[in-house]
């Protein structure tokens, strides 16, 4: 490629990044819907494509026979397993809403941050710390009540309580750094998500069961929260699917009905209009890390009490999962419930699929089709945040003293030098 | 002389602006041509449009009196076009030598490798060509602001460039480095080179420039010899006037000391002073006017009084409370209205609707349970001031400029405030709406508020103040009585001079009023080497320091210029 071409294509890519970055939320909530189905379609081809390399010998039930080979896999079947395995059953449909809950959770804690302009990548360092101080604070607090409905009550009460507090407390550190030591958040994030994983597992493995197992006591299961609705067994319970929901619902409310919304929601957008409404920047920064961190927390308390009932080392990547379901929830509470059950579909689907005598495709083929309706989806949403955040383009157009144009326009000549 | 670069008819539209409306622009080769305009008058937008940086929708450019027609910069730069942007474009971890040939550095054994020696060699020679003072092993990151500005020069020149564009070149150095500029620029153009700056700044355009074109709302104005010209006839140009009637206004009736400015000086963070030792006071029931060409520190003087900024020195009392440290928030607790510069960047958020928009600065009073968003107060607003508007659930980034404008007015002339700060409250507004504008202003003065209007007309500040300061270069040059002074006066004062003798009354009037406008150039930002305020004495009484501030052809050496140089 010739030099000018490598320009052309830098100033298309500039282009097409600056018309995203200055799209409505109604045109980001359409392109997330067309790219979902543009996802589906490139899967179906990917599927149907696989199916030529396989070996005729090999493929008992060819979906297309054509003069040029055997098409192996029928692309269709593959997608209707993937959703329909995802919920065909009461124990599948607990296992998808078992993440789906979660991925409420982490999607939150990363939702609030964004909407302040904030990169929070930390919700997973606080997950594992919420569920670090379930699965120490749980069976200590079996041990002070009797067993039964209020025991677990209580125990219940005090590990959620637990483990918001720490995500929270774990949540404020890199908010007060960036606040006023002008640390960037990405960096103390991911540096603390590595931190969080690092004195987990020496406190359980030096501490709390030296020489054994890397995990902590596993709670009994009265002391669980049990499947209520959900078929006995499956590890789903509905009290964290309505906590959860309750959580996406208080959040909205914070953010359309309380001055400390307004002031998030500003500093997310404009922080000099923040400055200049009375917004006290540090403040926010610090609240909305630690309410990011709370959010955090609690899903490591459902995990362990819902999932797992014990804190062990290698928690689910659900924090990182939680980037991408905000993104594709353009970081609203409301969108955050839909992109979690997406997430949520495709997980237990994964799982379904991959166990199901029907479909004779590779499990390995999966991941690939979760992969590229994660890519193709979420993608768009976070190339513009990228772009936001880089300065490329402007968020509307502007007027008569400043026409756009990045770092050149007359209208920065008198802001930024000064600031 | 041949025409190095010429522009015919250059249209620039942005949603919902005309930045450059059919502009003209001839420039002769070998020679220093400024682009002088206040932001937003569309200098900036011109020049990005011959860096091939914007395609203009109309109009077209001839370089050495060919049509060409530039897709991208790399048109531009093959046209032989350079151009050095105000913030660089360096990267800091390489040497100056690296900095200059990235991109096409020369290469070594089969192209694959830099030749780094060929390269500094390359750079050492150009340097000394020109008289460059630059090393260039040097990591950008440790040289000086002046010196990264040599490496962009030298960077342009490295890629054949025969006429170089600057944008705002002088807005972040030091005076010293300022006069450096200018010699290289004398350099350049000595050895055949054409340069063409964009400037706000009057001084650097009469200094360092053989010609000067002016653009106004993103038109022409017109293109005058420095030679034939005086700064008083380009600072008109440059502002303009608008047809306005005639405002009734009563006679003033000064109160109590609303807002008490002591010694209030700002300096930015490369060292450069922006206000320097500034005191006023403003009275309820007065006016008191800041009248200034762009760019003499005006704005941040509005953002200290505003509470976005803390002066670096001195203090500011409200209603006889020291607040310099108060928050933001706090100043807003105490009713003051901020009608800010900038729009669209403070004024509003840009994404939000009408109704979130009417709660800024009022958010932290609601009620528990409140929606944060006030359509009632939007709809209020959008009816009084008659602003222009699909609904109160648009963006407020659909909006016209002008319409912005009006509602951020309204929006702050709505939370009955005692002390009212306007700066610029009519930019880019009809004069209907402007009228509106100057009767509610007068309004509040009459309802005993104390207004501080900045504001880069001298018509409306005229027509409205009761007293006018005049700041240039960080400080007040004087104040004055509007009644009783020239608009030819003022252009003269923006300019950083004193009228001539006959108007002095008006010194001992500022006095009266109880003005502490004090001259000071200690510190001074100079626009042109020329012309820089003195040193001296910064407590003198008013004539002394209007006496000593009249002219001073040398005086630029005497400014000091701490910080930034060895930054």
């Amino acid at each position: 490629m010739s030099e000018r071409d490598a320009g052309g294509v830098r100033e298309a890519a500039r282009a097409a990044v600056e018309r995203l970055v200055g799209a409505s939320r109604l045109e980001r909530a359409l392109v997330s819907v067309v790219a979902l189905v543009l996802a589906i379609v490139v899967g179906i081809v990917f599927v149907f494509v696989s199916g030529f390399f396989v070996p005729d010998a090999e493929c008992a039930t060819p979906f297309l026979a054509t003069p040029v080979g055997l098409f192996c896999y029928n692309p269709f079947t593959v997608f209707y397993f993937l959703v329909v395995s995802a919920v065909s059953s009461p124990f599948n449909l607990a296992i998808t809403l078992q993440a789906t809950s979660i991925l409420v959770l982490t999607g939150l804690s990363v939702a609030v941050s964004f909407r302040a302009g904030l990169f929070n990548i930390g919700t997973q360092g606080q997950m594992v710390f919420g569920a670090l101080a379930s699965g120490l604070i749980g069976p200590w607090l079996v041990g002070q009540v009797t067993q039964g409905a209020v025991g677990g009550a209580v125990v219940i009460v005090g590990t959620v309580a637990a483990a918001g507090i720490v995500g929270g407390v774990y949540g404020a550190i890199p908010g007060v750094l960036k606040a006023y030591a002008d640390a960037n958040e990405v960096i103390t994030t991911i540096m603390l998500n590595i931190i969080a994983s690092g004195i987990a597992f020496t406190v359980v493995s030096e501490y709390v069961n030296p020489g054994g197992n890397i995990q902590t006591e596993p709670l009994p299961s009265w002391a669980m929260l049990a499947p209520i609705v959900a078929p006995p067994g499956s590890r789903f319970s509905v009290l964290v699917l309505a906590g959860a929901l309750v959580g996406a619902a208080g959040l909205w409310y914070l953010l359309n009905y309380s001055s400390f919304g307004y002031d998030l929601r500003v500093s997310g957008l404009q922080p000099e209009a923040a400055a200049y409404s009375g917004v006290d920047a540090r403040r926010v920064i610090v609240a909305t890390m630690t309410i990011s961190g709370i959010f955090g927390g609690l899903a490591g308390a459902a995990f362990v009490l819902m999932a797992q009932g014990y804190w062990t080392d290698g928690l689910p990547a659900y924090g990182f999962d939680g980037i991408t379901v905000s993104v594709l929830a353009i970081n609203s509470p409301a969108g955050v419930v839909p992109a979690a059950l997406l997430f949520g579909v495709l997980k237990s689907g994964t799982i379904g699929f991959q166990t199901s005598p029907y479909v004779s495709v590779p499990p390995q083929l999966a991941d690939v089709l979760r992969g590229i309706i994660v890519l193709l989806v979420a993608m768009p949403e976070f190339v513009r945040m990228v772009g936001v955040r880089a300065g490329i383009g402007s968020l509307g157009e502007e007027g008569v003293t400043a026409p756009p144009g990045g770092d050149d326009a007359d209208a920065d000549v008198e802001v930024s030098p000064n600031d | 002389m041949s025409h190095a670069v010429e522009l015919r008819g250059i249209t620039k539209r942005f949603p919902g602006v005309v930045a450059n409306d059919a502009v003209d622009l001839t420039v002769e080769e070998g020679t220093v041509h400024a682009i002088l305009g206040e932001n937003g008058a569309g200098k900036s937008t011109l020049m990005n449009v011959l860096y091939g940086l914007y395609q203009p929708e109309e109009g077209e450019i001839l370089v050495d009196g060919q049509r060409r027609s530039f897709d991208s910069p790399q048109d531009a730069i093959d046209a032989g076009i350079g151009m050095i942007h105000q913030h660089f474009k360096l990267v800091d971890t390489l040497t100056v030598a690296e900095n200059v040939t990235l991109g096409s550095e020369p290469r070594g054994r089969f192209g694959l490798t830099t030749d780094r020696e060929a390269a500094r060699e390359a750079v050492r020679d150009l340097a000394d060509q020109y008289g460059f003072d630059v090393d260039p092993d040097a990591r950008v990151e440790d040289v000086s602001v002046g010196e990264q500005q040599r490496v962009e020069i030298l960077k342009a020149l490295y890629r054949g460039s025969d006429t170089l564009v600057l944008d705002e070149p002088t807005a972040v150095l030091t005076p010293q480095e300022v006069e450096g500029l200018f010699e290289i620029i004398e350099e350049l153009t000595d050895q055949g080179k054409t340069v063409i700056f964009i400037t706000h700044k009057l001084g650097e355009a009469t200094t360092a420039a053989e010609t000067v074109t002016v653009l106004r709302d993103g038109k022409h104005v017109g293109t005058v010899p420095t030679a034939e010209t005086t700064r008083e006839s380009l600072a008109e140009m440059m502002v303009g006037r608008e047809v306005l009637l005639e405002v009734e206004r009563s006679a003033s009736e000064p109160g109590e000391v609303v807002l008490e400015a002591d010694s209030l000086s700002v300096t930015d963070a490369s060292g450069v002073p922006q206000v320097a030792d500034v005191s006023f006071e403003v009275r309820a029931g007065e006016i008191l006017g800041i009248a200034g060409v762009d760019g003499n520190g005006q704005s941040q003087l509005a953002e200290v009084v505003g509470g976005v900024r803390r002066p670096d020195e001195g203090r500011l009392r409200l209603d006889g409370r020291d607040v310099t440290d108060d928050s933001r928030r706090e100043r807003i607790d105490a009713g003051v209205a901020y009608v800010p510069e900038d729009r669209q960047k403070r004024g509003l958020v840009m994404e939000f609707d009408l109704a979130d928009n009417a709660l800024l600065g009022g958010q932290h009073h609601l009620e528990l349970g409140d929606r944060n968003s006030d359509p009632e107060t939007a709809a209020e607003i959008v009816e009084t001031y008659d602003v222009a508007t699909a609904g109160l659930d648009v963006a407020a980034e659909s909006l016209s400029g002008g319409n912005q404008q009006k509602f951020i007015v309204g929006r702050e002339f709505g939370r009955d405030p005692g002390f009212v700060l306007a700066s610029h409250p009519t930019r880019g507004l009809d004069v209907g709406s402007i009228e509106f504008i100057h009767d509610r202003l007068l309004a509040f003065r009459d309802e005993d508020a104390a207004v501080l209007l900045v504001s880069s007309k001298l018509d409306e500040l005229q027509q409205l103040s009761d007293r006018i300061a005049v700041m240039y270069d960080g400080s007040f040059v004087g104040v004055v009585d509007p009644e009783s002074t020239t608009e030819q006066e003022l252009g003269l004062m923006m300019a950083g001079e004193q009228p001539d003798e006959g108007t002095d009354d008006r010194s001992t009037d500022a006095r009266a009023a109880g003005a502490g406008a004090r001259t000071d150039g200690d510190g001074a930002r100079t626009d042109g080497g020329d012309r820089g305020t003195d040193g001296s004495d910064a407590r003198t009484a008013d004539d002394r320091a209007m006496a000593d501030g009249r002219r001073q052809p040398n005086g630029g050496s005497a400014i000091d210029g701490d910080g930034g140089d060895d930054r």
